[in-house]
C-alpha cells in the first residue's frame, strides 16, 4: 500500500501539485486510519492530507479515479468483454469459470501462474502482476503517443506473453483430445482465444492510460505559460475570462504586500515625552506606556485608461485590473479616455465587472469612436479633475500614446506630475515601435517616473513587483 | 474520542450538524492523527460551526481566537501584566529593602535583586491569551483559530511552532508543552493564500455550497418549524441564485435566516412580492439585489409553467401521458 501511495504522490507531483514528503507520510497514516473498505473515506483521507489548494481538487479527483481504479477497471472491462463475446449471463459465466477451474486443476499443471490467473479471471492478482511488470520496464516514463507501441511490447515481454500464448495453444490441443461434448469444446476454444486477446488489450490500454496521466499536466502547463506571455491583442474571450482570475490574484497580492508594510509602520517608537506626561499622575511611575502613532497612509491611485480601438483588448484587460484594484482599495479613481475623458469610478463600484467593462467600452460615458487624442484628454483632466490628485496620489496611465498627430500637450502631464507622488505609464505596445509614426511616448516619458512596456500578464507581474519593492 | 467515521457522523448529527462523509473523515483523521485541520470555503457554509460542534460533541471546552489584521503575539499568546508587576513591587517595597540590607554598593544590590527576578517573571504575572490557554489547559480542548487569512503573514509563521509540536515558547520562562493535545481547527475565507509551511502541517478540508438535497436536510434539522413546501422552494431559489455571478453568494446561514424569517411571517409558499420584500436577508449588496430580482422573475415564471403542466397531466389521467409521448 505504501508503495502505491508514494507512487500516487509522485504522480501528483508530475502533474504540478506540490506534495511534500511529510504530506506523503500523513497520507500513509490517513490511509492506515481510514482503512480501504470504504472508498469515499479513503479518498477523503488522501484528499485532506495531500491536496492543500482548492484549485487542485479537480485534478486530484481525476487522478485518483485513474490511479486507484484505472487498471482494475480495465481488467474488469476486459473480463466483461470476454463474457459478452461468449454471450453468457453472469450466472452462466460464473458456472463456466468454475468448470474451467476444474479443468485447469486436472490438465493445467504445466501452466504458469500468470496464465492460470488469466484463465480464472483472478483480477486482483493480475493487477498486482501488471503493476510489478510496469515498474520493471518503467512505463511511468512514457511521454509521447509514439512510444505507446514500444512500451506495450516491453510490457508484454516482461509478462512473458509469448510463453503464455504457447501454453494456451498447448492447452487447446490438449482439450481437443479430451472427452468433452463438441459444444463444450467449441466454447472452451473460443474462451481461450478471447482471453489471450483480452490480455493484449489490457496491456495496450494500460500503457495508453499511463501516457494520459502524464499528459494532463503538460497540457495544462502549456496553456498557462502561454497565457502569461501572450500579448493582450490576441486573447480570445475564454482566455480573457481566465485572465480575470489571474488579474484578481495579482491585485490581491499587491494589497497583501502593502498591508504588511502598513502594519510595520503602525506602531511607532517609544514616546518618552508623552509617557512621562501621562504618568505624572502616578508619581512618575510609568504605568502606561505611550508610543508615537503613525498616520496610516492609504494608497491613493488615479488611473487614466485609454480605451480607443487601437488598444481595445489591452484596455479591456487593463480595466479588469483597475476594477479589481478598485474592489480592494477605497481610494482608487478611474478615468477612461479616447479624445474626451470621463470618470468611471462610481460606475465600477456599483456594477459587476462584465457590465462595468461593457459600459466603459461601449461609449456611454465618452465617445469611443473618436480618434485618440491624448493631448486633449490630458487637458480635459487637468481642467476638470486636477483636484483628484494630491501629494499621496499615484497616477497610472495606460495607453499606447498614439496621438494621431494631434497636439500632445505634454505640459498637462508635467502639471499632473508636479502635484502627484508618482506618475507611471504602462504601454501595451512593443518597445520597438515606440516613437515611430504618431507615437508620442518619448515626449510624455520625460514627465513620468516610470515607463514600462506592459503587453502581457508576465510583464504586468513584473511591474507590480517593482511597484511593491519601491 | 470518536470510535469511527460513522461515529463522527452520528455525533455531529446529534448536534444538528449534517456532516458529509468527507467532512467526517477529515475530523476523524484529525482526532486520530493529532493534526490541525484547515477549513477553507466560501463564507456561510458552516466552517466555524464545525469547531463548535466538534467541541460540543466531545464535551470539550472551545477556545476561540478571532484573527484580524494586526493581531500579534501579545493578543494571541500571552502578555505580561505590567501593572500588576508594578503594584507588587510597590506593596513589597519593605521586602525589597530587606533583601538589600547589608548590600555593599550598587553592583551587589543589583545582583541580589537579579537573584529574585524570576518571582516577577513567573506565570503569576502572565496574562494567558487563547493560544496559551489552550496549551496549558488541564482538560482537552478544541482550539478554533477563526479567519486566519485576516491575520498577517508573520502571525501565520508564529503559529507554526504551535501547530507542529503543540508547544509555545515564552522567552522569560521557557517552553510550554501541551498537557493535553488540543484539537485545532483553523478557518479561512481564502482572502489570501496561506503559506505552504502552514498548509503542510494541516489536514485540508474544502467545504463548498451544499447540494440541493443536503441543503434541504439542513433546513429540516435547523428550522423544523418551516413548511416542507416552503423549504424546498427556498432551496430552489437559493440554489439558482448561487449560479449567478454575485458579489456575495448566499451561504447556508443566509438560507436558514431566510427560511426562519419567512416562517416567522407565517408564509407557506413563496410568491413574487414576498420574495422581493424579503430578498435583503439573503443578498447583501445593492447590485446583487438587482441581479437577483431579475433571476427570480425568471425562476418564478419557470416554476409556474412547470406547475401548470403538472396540473394538466394529472387531470385526464394516464391517457394524456401517452399523448405527450406521441
Amino acid at each position: 500500500m505504501e508503495d502505491k501511495l508514494v507512487e500516487f504522490a509522485n504522480l501528483l507531483r508530475q502533474n504540478g501539485v506540490r506534495v511534500s514528503l511529510a504530506e506523503t507520510l500523513d497520507a500513509i497514516g490517513a490511509a492506515g486510519t481510514t482503512g480501504l473498505e470504504n472508498r469515499d473515506s479513503f479518498r477523503a483521507g488522501l484528499r485532506a492530507t495531500m491536496i492543500k489548494r482548492a484549485s487542485e481538487l479537480p485534478l486530484f479527483e481525476e487522478l485518483f479515479d485513474i490511479y486507484f481504479s484505472g487498471l482494475g477497471e480495465i481488467i474488469k472491462q476486459a473480463g466483461q468483454a470476454v463474457q459478452d463475446a461468449l454471450s453468457m449471463s453472469d450466472q452462466e459465466f460464473q458456472k463456466f469459470l468454475d468448470e474451467v477451474e476444474e479443468l485447469l486443476k486436472k490438465e493445467g499443471q504445466k501452466l504458469s501462474e500468470m496464465a492460470k490467473e488469466l484463465l480464472q479471471n483472478r483480477s486482483g492478482q493480475m493487477e498486482q502482476r501488471m503493476r510489478d511488470a510496469a515498474r520493471a520496464v518503467r512505463v511511468s516514463g512514457i511521454e509521447r503517443t509514439i512510444e505507446e507501441n514500444y512500451f506495450a511490447r516491453a510490457l508484454a515481454r516482461e509478462l512473458w506473453l509469448d510463453k503464455i500464448e504457447q501454453e494456451i495453444r498447448e492447452l487447446r490441443e490438449q482439450i481437443q483430445k479430451l472427452d468433452f461434448s463438441d459444444a463444450m469444446k467449441a466454447k472452451l476454444e473460443q474462451y481461450l482465444e478471447r482471453r489471450l486477446k483480452a490480455l493484449d488489450d489490457i496491456i495496450r490500454r494500460y500503457v495508453r492510460m499511463e501516457r494520459e496521466k502524464r499528459d494532463m499536466r503538460a497540457r495544462e502547463e502549456r496553456k498557462l505559460s502561454q497565457l502569461g506571455d501572450k500579448s493582450f491583442y490576441y486573447l480570445s474571450d475564454e482566455e480573457l475570462d481566465k485572465m480575470k482570475e489571474a488579474v484578481t490574484r495579482l491585485a490581491q497580492r499587491l494589497k497583501n504586500v502593502l498591508a504588511v508594510r502598513r502594519k510595520h509602520a503602525k506602531k511607532g517608537r517609544f514616546d518618552i515625552k508623552r509617557t512621562l506626561r501621562q504618568n505624572l499622575a502616578y508619581g512618575g511611575v510609568p504605568f502606561k506606556l505611550r508610543f508615537e502613532r503613525r498616520k496610516r497612509e492609504k494608497p491613493q491611485v488615479v488611473i487614466l485608461c485609454d480605451v480607443s480601438d487601437s488598444v481595445r483588448n489591452a484596455s479591456r484587460f487593463m480595466l479588469q485590473f483597475v476594477y479589481s484594484l478598485q474592489d480592494l482599495y477605497s481610494r482608487v479613481r478611474s478615468f477612461v479616455f479616447v479624445a474626451d475623458i470621463g470618470e468611471v469610478t462610481e460606475h465600477f463600484r456599483n456594477n459587476d465587472i462584465r457590465e462595468a467593462l461593457d459600459t466603459a467600452l461601449k461609449g456611454d460615458i465618452i465617445n469611443v469612436n473618436a480618434h485618440s487624442d491624448f493631448g486633449r484628454a490630458f487637458r480635459g483632466f487637468v481642467s476638470d479633475h486636477i483636484g483628484a490628485i494630491n501629494k499621496r496620489t499615484t497616477v497610472i496611465v495606460l495607453g499606447d500614446a498614439r496621438n494621431n498627430y494631434n497636439l500632445p500637450h505634454d505640459w498637462c502631464l508635467r502639471e499632473i506630475r508636479q502635484r502627484a507622488r508618482k506618475v507611471i505609464w504602462l504601454n501595451p505596445e512593443s518597445r520597438n515601435t515606440w516613437d515611430f509614426g504618431d507615437s508620442e511616448i518619448g515626449r510624455y516619458a520625460v514627465h513620468c517616473d516610470m515607463v514600462e512596456e506592459c503587453r502581457n500578464l508576465n510583464q504586468l507581474y513584473r511591474v507590480v513587483d517593482q511597484l511593491v519593492v519601491r | 474520542m470518536f470510535s469511527s467515521i460513522e461515529n463522527v457522523m452520528e455525533q455531529f448529527a446529534g448536534q444538528k450538524y449534517i456532516a458529509s462523509r468527507r467532512i467526517a473523515t477529515v475530523i476523524y483523521l484529525a482526532s486520530m492523527l493529532k493534526k490541525p485541520v484547515l477549513v477553507e470555503g466560501p463564507a456561510g457554509v458552516g466552517k466555524t460551526e464545525i469547531a463548535k460542534v466538534l467541541a460540543q460533541s466531545l464535551g470539550h471546552e472551545l477556545i476561540r481566537l478571532q484573527c484580524y489584521e494586526g493581531l500579534d503575539e501579545g493578543k494571541a499568546l500571552y502578555e505580561w501584566e505590567y501593572a500588576k508587576q508594578l503594584l507588587y513591587t510597590q506593596i513589597l517595597k519593605d521586602k525589597v529593602s530587606e533583601v538589600l540590607v547589608g548590600a555593599k554598593g550598587l553592583a551587589q544590590a543589583v545582583d541580589r535583586i537579579a537573584q529574585e527576578d524570576e518571582v516577577f517573571f513567573s506565570e503569576r504575572f502572565m496574562l494567558p491569551r487563547p493560544l496559551l490557554k489552550a496549551i496549558t489547559s488541564e482538560k482537552p480542548v478544541v482550539l478554533l483559530i477563526d479567519e486566519i487569512d485576516k491575520a498577517d503573514a508573520e502571525f501565520e509563521a508564529f503559529l507554526l511552532e504551535l501547530l507542529s509540536d503543540y508547544q509555545v515558547t515564552v522567552p522569560e520562562i521557557g517552553t510550554f508543552k501541551a498537557r493535553q493535545i488540543p484539537l485545532v481547527v483553523l478557518t479561512s475565507n481564502n482572502a489570501r493564500e496561506m503559506s505552504d509551511a502552514l498548509k503542510r502541517r494541516c489536514l485540508h478540508l474544502y467545504i463548498d455550497f451544499p447540494e440541493r438535497d443536503q441543503e434541504l436536510a439542513i433546513i429540516k434539522l435547523k428550522a423544523p418549524e418551516a413548511a416542507d413546501k416552503l423549504a424546498s422552494e427556498v432551496v430552489g431559489v437559493v440554489q439558482s441564485l448561487r449560479k449567478l455571478d454575485l458579489k456575495k453568494t448566499p451561504g447556508i446561514s443566509e438560507t436558514l435566516d431566510w427560511v426562519k424569517a419567512l416562517t416567522l411571517l407565517n408564509v407557506q409558499s413563496l410568491d413574487q412580492d414576498l420574495v422581493s420584500e424579503t430578498l435583503d436577508t439573503i443578498v447583501k449588496y445593492e447590485g446583487d439585489v438587482r441581479k437577483a430580482q431579475e433571476e427570480l422573475k425568471e425562476y418564478v415564471r419557470r416554476a409556474k409553467t412547470r406547475r401548470g403542466s403538472d396540473a394538466g397531466s394529472a387531470g385526464p389521467g394516464p391517457a394524456s401521458d401517452k399523448d405527450l409521448l406521441n
